[in-house]
């Protein structure tokens, strides 16, 4: 595992009446577990609005860690089948964000599991220290793609016009009087973070 | 020239029928022509001298169900291709127009342009005239005729398009049409998909910072209904401030999704009004494929249809219980 | 905002591996925090009369203890900053020695986590909302659903504690499995001689209405109020004419009907009063085997009965009553033995069940007390007693242990050899689980005191063979003591079948909104600490349907349970839990969506004088889950004290914390 000397950023929302219970319980029993997961109190998994999910994600959190009871036992009777298909969706989704699909997960634990929840914990810690932090906003984009033209060409943009090598525009020239989709320009920051030779001079920050 | 006839022939078959309606409604949404051979404009149709305006053509590309709701209460007719009228069942599904208040002129379509495709091709600004045939688009340049093939600058939902035919309609103009679209084969999102992680994040890094938070795919999208309540602009719940960070561009961005999840009929208004030309469909795509997969639902199709985030199975078919796996 | 932070060492429990002096200086930066300090003890009474004196003091306006899981005293603190005179919803808790303390010794990186855990608890009270919760009226009668031993007890208590009860029963008569008892362990004294006055009491104590034939058909409202519709499944007999005579038993004709009381081992009429001391006291028709209304002809019970209670005609009823408290008795039933082949899957007559053993042995039952083999009937000489029948067994899904069978085993070895001196008696058990008082002991006395050979070790097979006398069954076994394989002529097998949760145990659950386990125990809400409530508050368990017990523990559970009724409904108003869902009426669009998903019907709509439709919660019935927040378009339906706003304030503190701790 790695150890960068201080916690990875991981949330977790727990429902109050099952693994909410089974965390105490596996405090309780004083089972050694990461330090990296913070622990958010809600009363139901159906409380767990996917877009609280997405938000911590995008704000800077490494993972997210939802957890419910068991199906069919959830004290509302219904929330954590509701949760299964919300969460099931988002989990899908997540991916074509960029955010790695292993960032996210959702489990369910009882109020009596307290060593599957330290199982459960250690392994969603492990996982994301695999994956290493999330990627920063302030940081500037560090990859192209070339995706030769595959979104359509009313969305040609200047990254993704030509197979292979991606090309930027040249700056240094005056911009031609209509270009194609000019309003599809990368920002001078992103060009600032990209261009190689700008790497690393701070400018990015 | 046979296409022309049968294209006139159906104009006033339209007009005919939007007249014939007039007088039970207050007005009729329709389209008629624009500042330029390839734009069409939205018109309400009030007079029969309104209705000598209507035209449907390729250019026709607007869903004129946006703003159906705030219109509630009002009886509307209204011009719909095969795509907008699934926002009209989704609508409908969700009970948030009445159908009695609706008149539906419904028209079989074989596909819009796309002005961005045709933008690359030729500056549109010269552009004089627009003939479009079966197989070709002429447009009418200052230096002569400039002759595009239609599958080129087809708005790619109708490349793909499933429902030539409106799903409901009061009025069916014209003859019904044969889809030509195959199944959805998402190849744009598979492609998409097959970057990794880190340039997916990257790519919509960069998308996200052009977001100059106009909210015009918000106010374009017929299934956007509580514009006035939108929790972008809402300080009680405080989902997003208003600064202008890349991350609450992007938040906005994946909330939009999140609420379509399960109602978005792909009619791609939000992409089509960006004025910065931000690909947001792609992320409603990405849901619709997983709701149909998941749940074998589609939106806008059935308006009986139980939305599948609003029930649940005690036992999921295709939902693996987490926390097995690892 | 004035906040005050206290941070709890727990004597030992926190201190040792969070360093608390630390987080309470952490504490004083963050926003709003006007005070800040450690305390030994927090939930002591020094720690609490500190907290109160400090608000008072510094004039604060919410609090917030790190300390212990809000699950052990969120309700301590709550009630200590009430007494301050602040709103109890003005005070949060954050969790750092079950979340923390206890599950690492980084001393360091527990004190960070600790820090963040304060933070979030800060935020989040920054926009919390005082709340005020409403009062409600009562209705002062406890429903309770079974009349086995422990609906019994519990249905007296409550009738003493001056309660109206309905006893609602699915049979003819109350009593359930110990009215078919002959004996009870460790006393060996009579089962119905002690039941019976309890059941006679029930059917007369005025305050306690009986509901037999009875099931419950349909639960709604909440604690204090609710509202239970009742299905009299029809008699046939009027029972308010019947006198339980018995005359129309001498006269049926339809003689071949199984007795279900003795465990289907005799043979007994269509019209029928199930066992003498029966309450009430009353004649049903077995609809399926009368003549009268399968054949539509005979009518002989109508001749002969005295007053003319008979009726064919006689429909179902549905009766709907009001509750303010509801509990749950409906106790076991015993595991199928025919699923299992290797004890002959109900083939050998001569292979019986504990439960039919017992009605052998009873004075009352069909064979008047003496033991006789059903295939020939015949003395048995050798009886075996097989334990751990779908009990201890993952083969059959029930791998827990039915608690009762090794002493009621023990209990039949010695009626065995008591009622016939000269047999032999050998029970094959796995392990004797005997904990109770007075058990052991008994158990060593049917070993030494009446000889029953005890073999440890499982049957593999039974079957058929000829004995001296005629049929013999040879059980064939292993003795893990001896490591031998072992067999035994039998006369007569019987079978110590373990418990399985009550049939129509889940829907009954489902209707009363409680959960119950993957075999259909209904759930307790905390094993330890909450055994007989459950997770819906006024619902209350009693006896064995909660999981596997035996009577003591189940009457025991049954007056548990009334005493909590008791205590719930000695309030002539109740509070109601203001964290519940909120409508804000200018951002509701009136889509019906959280109508649609709320699983306790607790959101109405409710049209405007424009003709627009606006979302209403039934603060009542709404049980405060949020699954109508999530599910609504614009969020304007917002789970009180845990709203979109709350929630963010904590995912924003700990991104800010995070933001600011590592950027550098």
């Amino acid at each position: 595992m790695q150890d960068m000397g201080r916690d990875y950023r991981i949330i977790g929302f727990l429902c109050n009446w099952c693994s909410y219970g089974g965390a105490d319980a596996a405090g309780v029993a004083r089972f050694s577990q990461p330090t990296d997961l913070r622990i958010i109190r809600v009363p139901c998994s159906g409380r767990v609005d996917p877009m609280f999910v997405a938000k911590a994600l995008l704000s800077g959190a490494d993972g997210v860690l939802v957890s419910g009871c068991h199906p069919r036992d959830c004290h509302y009777t219904e929330g954590n089948l509701y949760a299964r298909r919300r969460l099931e969706m988002l989990r899908r989704f997540l991916p074509v964000l960029g955010v790695d699909e292993g960032r996210f997960e959702y489990i369910w634990v009882s109020a009596s599991e307290g060593s599957r929840w330290r199982d459960m914990v250690t392994k969603f810690t492990d996982k994301i220290h695999q994956l290493g932090p999330m990627p920063r906003m302030t940081e500037p984009a560090r990859t192209l793609c070339a995706l030769d033209g595959m979104l359509g060409q009313s969305l040609a943009q200047p990254d993704m016009t030509q197979p292979g090598q991606p090309v930027l525009p040249d700056w240094s020239k005056p911009a031609p009087p209509l270009t194609p989709r000019a309003d599809a320009m990368l920002s001078m920051s992103d060009i600032a973070g990209i261009a190689p030779e700008t790497k690393g001079d701070g400018n990015g920050r | 020239m046979a296409a022309d006839q049968a294209k006139d022939a159906r104009q006033a078959e339209l007009r005919a029928s939007v007249i014939s309606e007039l007088p039970n409604v207050d007005f009729v949404l329709g389209y008629a022509k624009g500042f330029d051979p390839l734009h069409a404009t939205p018109i309400t149709v009030r007079s029969e001298k309104d209705a000598a305006r209507l035209i449907f053509d390729a250019t026709c590309v607007q869903n004129l169900t946006t703003g159906l709701y705030g219109l509630k209460g009002k009886r509307i007719g209204l011009v719909v291709k095969g795509c907008d009228s699934r926002s009209v069942v989704q609508l409908l599904q969700e009970k948030l127009v009445e159908r009695s208040e609706l008149v539906i002129f419904g028209m079989p379509c074989d596909g819009v342009l796309d002005l961005a495709k045709i933008r690359v091709r030729t500056d549109i600004t010269q552009v004089r005239g627009a003939e479009v045939t079966g197989e070709e688009v002429r447009l009418l340049l200052p230096d002569g005729p400039k002759v595009l093939p239609r599958r080129d600058v087809l708005a790619d939902k109708c490349l793909r398009c499933r429902y030539p035919n409106p799903i409901v309609s009061d009025h069916l103009i014209g003859q019904e049409l044969t889809p030509q679209g195959a199944e959805d084969t998402y190849a744009d999102l598979d492609g998409f998909e097959k970057l990794s992680p880190q340039e997916r994040f990257d790519f919509w890094k960069r998308q996200m910072s052009r977001c100059i938070r106009c909210y015009a795919c918000r106010n374009a999208c017929p299934l956007c209904v509580c514009k006035h309540v939108c929790l972008a602009d809402s300080r009680d719940p405080h989902w997003l401030s208003a600064e202008a960070t890349l991350q609450e561009k992007w938040l906005f961005q994946v909330m939009h999704a999140l609420h379509l999840a399960g109602r978005c009929t792909e009619c791609g208004e939000c992409q089509r009004s960006c004025p910065m030309g931000i690909p947001i469909l792609l992320l409603k795509r990405k849901m619709n494929r997983e709701l149909k997969e998941l749940f074998n639902y589609e939106a806008g199709v059935d308006p009986e249809a139980v939305p599948p985030l609003h029930t649940f199975l005690m036992e999921e078919d295709k939902i693996k219980d987490r926390g097995q796996l690892w | 905002m004035r906040i005050g932070v206290m941070v709890c060492h727990c004597g030992n429990n926190i201190a040792a591996t969070v360093d608390c002096e630390a987080v309470a200086a952490a504490a004083r930066e963050f926003p709003d925090v006007v005070y800040a300090t450690d305390h030994m003890y927090a939930c002591s009474d020094p720690g609490q009369k500190t907290i109160e004196q400090t608000i008072r003091d510094l004039k604060l306006d919410g609090v917030v203890v790190a300390s212990c899981s809000p699950r052990m005293h969120e309700m301590t603190f709550r009630r200590a900053v009430e007494r301050a005179g602040l709103n109890r919803y003005m005070f949060e808790m954050a969790n750092i020695r079950e979340h923390v303390a206890w599950i690492s010794l980084d001393r360091k990186r527990n004190t960070q986590k600790a820090t963040d855990l304060v933070r979030m608890a800060v935020e989040k009270l920054r926009v919390d909302r005082p709340l005020t919760p409403k009062s409600f009226d009562v209705q002062k009668r406890v429903l309770i659903v079974g009349g086995g031993v422990a609906g019994i007890q519990a249905a007296l208590d409550c009738a003493d504690g001056g309660l109206d009860v309905l006893l609602v029963e699915r049979k003819a008569s109350i009593g359930g499995i110990m009215s078919k008892l002959d004996k009870t362990f460790p006393t060996i004294d009579c089962s119905v001689c002690v039941l019976g006055p309890k059941m006679v009491d029930a059917g007369q104590n005025p305050r306690i209405t009986l509901h037999t034939c009875s099931e419950v058909e349909e639960v709604s409202g909440y604690v204090g109020n609710f509202e239970v519709k009742i299905r009299k499944r029809t008699t046939y007999v009027d029972w308010t004419k019947c006198t339980g005579c018995g005359a129309c038993q001498e006269k049926c004709p339809s003689r071949k009907v199984p007795d279900a009381f003795n465990e289907n081992i005799s043979l007994t009429t269509a019209i029928n009063i199930p066992f003498p001391q029966a309450i009430p006291k009353r004649a049903t028709i077995n609809a399926a085997h009368c003549i009268r209304l399968t054949k539509g002809k005979c009518g002989a019970c109508a001749k002969i009965c005295p007053t003319g209670a008979i009726d064919y005609e006689m429909q179902d009823e549905i009766i709907t009553e009001k509750v303010g408290a509801i509990i749950a008795a409906t106790g076991i039933t015993l595991f199928d033995h025919t699923r299992l082949g290797e004890y002959g899957a109900g083939r050998y007559p001569d292979v019986v069940t504990s439960l039919a053993y017992e009605r052998m042995l009873s004075a009352s039952g069909p064979t008047a007390g003496h033991i006789k083999r059903p295939s020939d009937g015949r003395e048995p000489k050798t009886v075996v007693f097989i334990s751990c029948v779908g009990s201890r067994d993952r083969s059959v899904d029930r791998p827990y242990c039915s608690g009762f069978c090794c002493m009621y085993t023990a209990k039949q070895a010695i009626l065995t050899r008591d009622h016939i001196p000269d047999s032999k008696a050998f029970v094959f058990y796995m392990d004797i689980r005997a904990n109770g008082k007075g058990y052991e002991e008994f158990v060593r006395r049917a070993q030494e005191e009446y000889a029953v050979e005890y073999v440890r070790g499982r049957v593999a097979h039974i079957y058929p063979t000829a004995g001296p006398d005629g049929g013999q069954l040879m059980v064939r076994g292993a003795d893990t003591l001896l490591g031998a394989q072992v067999e035994v002529a039998a006369d007569l097998v019987v079978l110590a079948v373990g418990a399985e949760s009550s049939t129509g145990a889940p829907e009954l659950a489902e209707k009363l909104h409680i959960s119950y386990d993957h075999y259909g125990f209904f759930m307790e809400s905390h094993p330890k600490l909450r055994p007989v409530e459950t997770n819906t508050v006024g619902i209350f368990l009693a006896g064995a349907c909660q999981g596997p017990k035996d009577i003591p523990a189940s009457v025991a559970q049954a007056s548990a349970a009334a005493g909590k009724v008791l205590a719930l409904l000695s309030k002539d108003k109740l509070e109601s839990d203001p964290q519940i869902a909120l409508v804000q009426a200018i951002r509701c669009i009136g889509c019906g969506k959280c109508e649609r998903t709320c699983p306790f019907g607790a959101i109405r709509m409710r049209e405007l004088r424009d003709g627009s439709k606006r979302a209403e919660v039934v603060e009542t019935v709404c049980q405060g889950c949020g699954i109508c927040s999530v599910t609504c378009p614009v969020r304007a339906i917002q789970l009180q004290h845990f709203t979109d706003s709350q929630l963010l304030a904590e995912v924003n503190a700990l991104c800010r914390t995070w933001d600011e701790t590592t950027e550098s």
